[in-house]
């Protein structure tokens, strides 16, 4: 009986591969194993296929390059044929993300405070709702009970009870695997530490962190410190797709209501004081400082604040999904009451904390909010806006009015290139830098006592996606099996230099209020991925190539190891 | 065929050249899989949004009519709007094009001063140890790329003997002008210009110093050289008066086209000097899909090579009478 299913199977298999491979090359290949069957009397199913293996080109990214290279080597010593796709940066998210054509994606997600909550990598990253063309669940990651879950870490507002429901989350994301989370990868940011007493760098941020900038203590003698970054701010404008530097100094120039602390939680900016929530979690109350002004002098009100918010739900490309649940605003004096559809336990962290006030005086005049700017980048935040030319510098200086100053007089961002910015680190051209410098680079800066390394941890992590869309990365067995080759120590402590850490989670360590350090482990040990595929039924033939076990059945596989445990 | 007729029909040429480089680039850049919501596509809340985005900028049209819409655009002199940064392309690509141009035409003249009466020399002196190691220095430079040049030299200025700053093009901080005499005439744009203009200066200068070379062992053999020296001339008024100048003509060519070539700038030098120009705007606007910037910077460069050689041609006609129109 089994071996009538084997064939039936196989055919249908066969006919698949045709279309994939062409047939001349899958008809000789399958008469092989016909033979081979035969002679060494040992019962397998099909081939697995070849994996489709996307990573970066080692111009795109360096470490994760060698890592896709190390991954590649340990599948193809486990049995599995790998197809390596290197690819360079646009491509790679064309071809992965938009497209979803790939098997695996070594790719990550960048870390900035706003992401410290959980929600964004438990919700939007696993949640079926968001596997579509460019969706942030690139995995195709579809289990009903995750939803659940991950649905009432949105809604939950008690924060005990969300914390159970943030470690149940990642332990069934680690049993799954629909993603291998492999590393925090954390960085080092160099300064001056002649012209600057102190610096503060953020978690995930270094110091590209708003505290660091607020913070930051130059020497008595400096007035102007000037910050080095690897590309050019794109816009200032919110309503506009923004990359992170962007969002980088766009808080810099404008104020939230909330501001999210060196932890990551949104505690009060422009408000006075936490926001009054009604007992059913609809209604959002919050009161504004008296007497904070704009940058050219006007006073900062609640009705800037409703306007802001308006224009952000209509036109911001990003922070419009934010305030899709906002039924209605109103103001009464100095408070601002938002009124929601429905609870929302990110309201504070994902609106509150991250839509900027901007001068309705200046704004409601700009008919085409999306292609045109304020020239002048009037905001209220602790920096203003002072002039800039594109790819050569910006000039920003100190707001003296604002109710947090910060210590640097005169902040000018240089754009560059990487290495030409580390150099200007080392002829002391420059007095701050945040992008990470090569391994060799470090060495060189080390040796200059002049020169200050800032260290950070991250939020962001890399990962390789399965694509759970295709039939071979259905079983949760083969892909806990593919994760045991994934050899995260080797990338961190070799490849890194030992900068970042491993992680098994999409929560990271550094963040230990949400972080479950309880979970499934894999990391590159390729006798566990053996006795994982052994286990599973799979099978290897006399050329060591890993097949599917005899009985195999694409729509009988387990998917998922969460919903029994 | 008289003069006229020529120049009318290379001009004609010359839009055929030009509307087949237009048509090349914008099918080129088509073909490059992305487009410019590639970047953003985590950020879109979901598909809708960057659905949006690609209608708002007309990438949902067929092909030809967004060829057809953008060669019409190009008619009427524009180059439409960056996708990236949502402004004219113009408003980009001028700051970073004039500081191209400021940057490559020093080097030229560097490269084709020096280049010229070095390989008039080496003719000159042909068989001394002087040309011998002449054009192995020439060679050697030639054959250096572009970046390690320049590195070698950041290591001896900048980091040896402290004298010129590592990048940019002006101090840190100083005031954002877009008029030409203080934003290129003061002594701290010179500083940041002297690196990378000799950079360029070392890679062009093989060029015109070893042709230049090669038409002086042709013009020396010639009788006027010999007259001029039997007249009693000093060696050098021969040389550089008479012989070098007769050997000028065909690097008229060779500097227009380099010419042409410079206003694309060098994505290298710009590069290894943080050089704000329109070469590194170029390669960044390619990987990012930015197709009117990216169109634009390789127009700029390709238009410039094509009317450079123009210019060459016609310039040929008066510098050589010999020149027919054929």
């Amino acid at each position: 009986m089994s071996y009538a299913v084997m064939t039936s199977n196989s055919r249908r298999r066969f006919l698949q591969t045709i279309g994939a491979a062409g047939a001349v090359g899958t008809a000789a290949l399958a008469g092989c194993f016909g033979v081979d069957d035969d002679e060494d009397d040992v019962e397998v199913g099909d081939e697995v296929p070849e994996l489709q293996f996307v990573f970066p080109t080692s111009g795109s990214n360096p470490d994760r390059n060698e890592l896709g290279g190390f991954i590649s080597e340990n599948l193809e010593e486990l049995g599995f044929e790998v197809d390596r796709q290197e690819l360079d940066f646009d491509p790679q998210i064309q071809q992965a993300t938009v497209d979803l054509d790939f098997g695996l994606n070594l790719s990550g997600w960048g870390g900035t405070p706003e992401r410290i909550d959980p929600g964004i990598f438990l919700y939007d990253m696993h949640h079926s709702s968001n596997t579509g063309e460019g969706g942030r669940n690139g995995a195709g990651y579809e289990n009903p009970d995750y939803d659940e879950i991950a649905e009432a870490i949105m809604a939950e507002t008690d924060q005990e009870a969300r914390r159970e429901l943030v470690m149940e989350a990642q332990e069934w994301l680690a049993m799954d695997q629909s993603r291998c989370y492999i590393a925090n990868e954390g960085g080092v940011h160099p300064y001056n530490a002649e012209r600057l007493e102190s610096v503060n760098p953020g978690l995930g941020e270094g110091l590209n962190g708003f505290w660091n900038f607020m913070e930051a203590e130059p020497a008595d003698d400096v007035d102007q410190v000037t910050f080095g970054y690897s590309s050019d701010i794109f816009s200032l404008n919110p309503m506009q797709d923004l990359t992170t530097p962007d969002r980088q100094f766009i808080r810099l120039l404008y104020d939230p209501l909330y501001r999210f602390d060196e932890g990551g939680i949104p505690t009060p900016w422009l408000a006075v004081d936490e926001p009054d929530v009604s007992d059913d979690g609809t209604t959002f109350t919050v009161e504004i400082r008296e007497g904070h002004t704009f940058h050219d002098g006007e006073e900062v009100t609640t009705e800037d604040v409703k306007f802001s918010y308006e224009l952000f739900a209509e036109y911001s490309p990003t922070y419009a999904t934010y305030l899709s649940g906002v039924e209605d605003i109103e103001t009464d004096g100095n408070e601002i009451i938002f009124q929601l559809e429905e609870p929302d336990a990110t309201f504070a962290s994902n609106a509150l904390g991250q839509i900027y006030v901007f001068p309705m005086h200046i704004w409601e005049d700009i008919d085409d909010p999306v292609n045109e700017d304020d020239e002048d980048y009037i905001g209220s935040g602790p920096f203003q806006f002072d002039d800039w030319e594109r790819e050569v510098e910006m000039q920003l200086s100190r707001f003296d009015d604002h109710f947090e100053p910060p210590n640097i007089e005169r902040l000018i961002r240089v754009p560059g290139d990487e290495d030409a910015l580390v150099d200007n680190i080392e002829s002391y051209e420059i007095d701050m830098l945040g992008v990470n410098p090569t391994t060799t680079q470090i060495d060189r800066l080390e040796d200059d006592e002049n020169i200050g390394m800032a260290q950070f941890d991250a939020v962001g992590h890399a990962f390789m996606n399965y694509n759970m869309r295709r039939d071979h990365y259905k079983d949760v067995q083969l892909r806990r099996a593919i994760s045991h080759c994934v050899p995260k120590t080797e990338f961190v402590e070799e490849i890194r230099g030992g900068q970042g850490s491993v992680t098994h989670s999409p929560i990271a360590p550094a963040i230990e209020e949400w972080h479950n350090p309880d979970v499934d482990e894999f990391d590159g040990d390729l006798d566990a991925a053996r006795e994982t595929l052994e286990d599973a039924g799979y099978v290897w033939d006399s050329d060591g190539r890993i097949h599917y076990p005899p009985d195999w059945d694409d729509d009988d596989v387990q998917m998922f190891l969460s919903v029994d445990g | 065929m008289g003069l006229r007729e020529y120049v009318i029909r290379r001009v004609f040429q010359l839009i055929l050249t030009l509307w087949t480089l237009v048509t090349l680039l914008f099918i080129l850049f088509r073909m490059v899989p992305g487009d410019p919501t590639s970047r953003f596509v985590m950020d879109y809340p979901s598909d809708a949004e960057r659905q949006a985005r690609i209608e708002e900028l007309g990438l949902n049209e067929p092909l030809y009519i967004q060829y057809i819409e953008y060669m019409g655009q190009l008619l009427q002199g524009e180059f439409g709007d960056s996708a990236h940064y949502r402004q004219p392309v113009s408003e980009i690509i001028f700051p970073l094009f004039l500081n191209t141009i400021v940057l490559m035409f020093t080097a030229l003249i560097i490269a084709y001063t020096v280049g010229i009466l070095f390989g008039a020399a080496m003719g000159w002196f042909r068989g001394s140890r002087f040309e011998r190691v002449g054009i192995i220095a020439t060679l050697v430079a030639r054959a250096s790329p572009e970046f390690w040049i320049g590195i070698i030299l950041v290591w001896i200025f900048v980091f040896q003997l402290g004298l010129f700053p590592r990048s940019g093009i002006g101090g840190y901080g100083g005031e954002l002008t877009m008029n030409f005499v203080d934003r290129y005439i003061n002594f701290d744009f010179l500083r940041h210009l002297i690196l990378p203009a000799l950079t360029g200066a070392i890679v062009y200068l093989a060029t015109p110093a070893l042709l230049m070379r090669n038409t002086m062992l042709e013009v020396l053999k010639a009788d006027f050289v010999e007259i001029k020296q039997a007249e009693g001339l000093p060696e050098r008024t021969v040389l550089y008066k008479h012989a070098a100048r007769n050997s000028i003509l065909p690097l008229v060519t060779v500097a227009a086209i380099a010419t042409g070539a410079a206003m694309g700038g060098s994505v290298i030098i710009e590069t290894v000097f943080n050089w704000p120009g329109v070469g590194r705007e170029m390669v960044a606007s390619v990987s990012r899909n930015d197709y009117p910037v990216a169109m634009a910077a390789f127009l700029l460069m390709g238009t410039s090579v094509i009317v450079m050689n123009f210019v060459a041609d016609i310039l040929y006609l008066y510098l050589d009478p010999r020149v027919k129109y054929e």
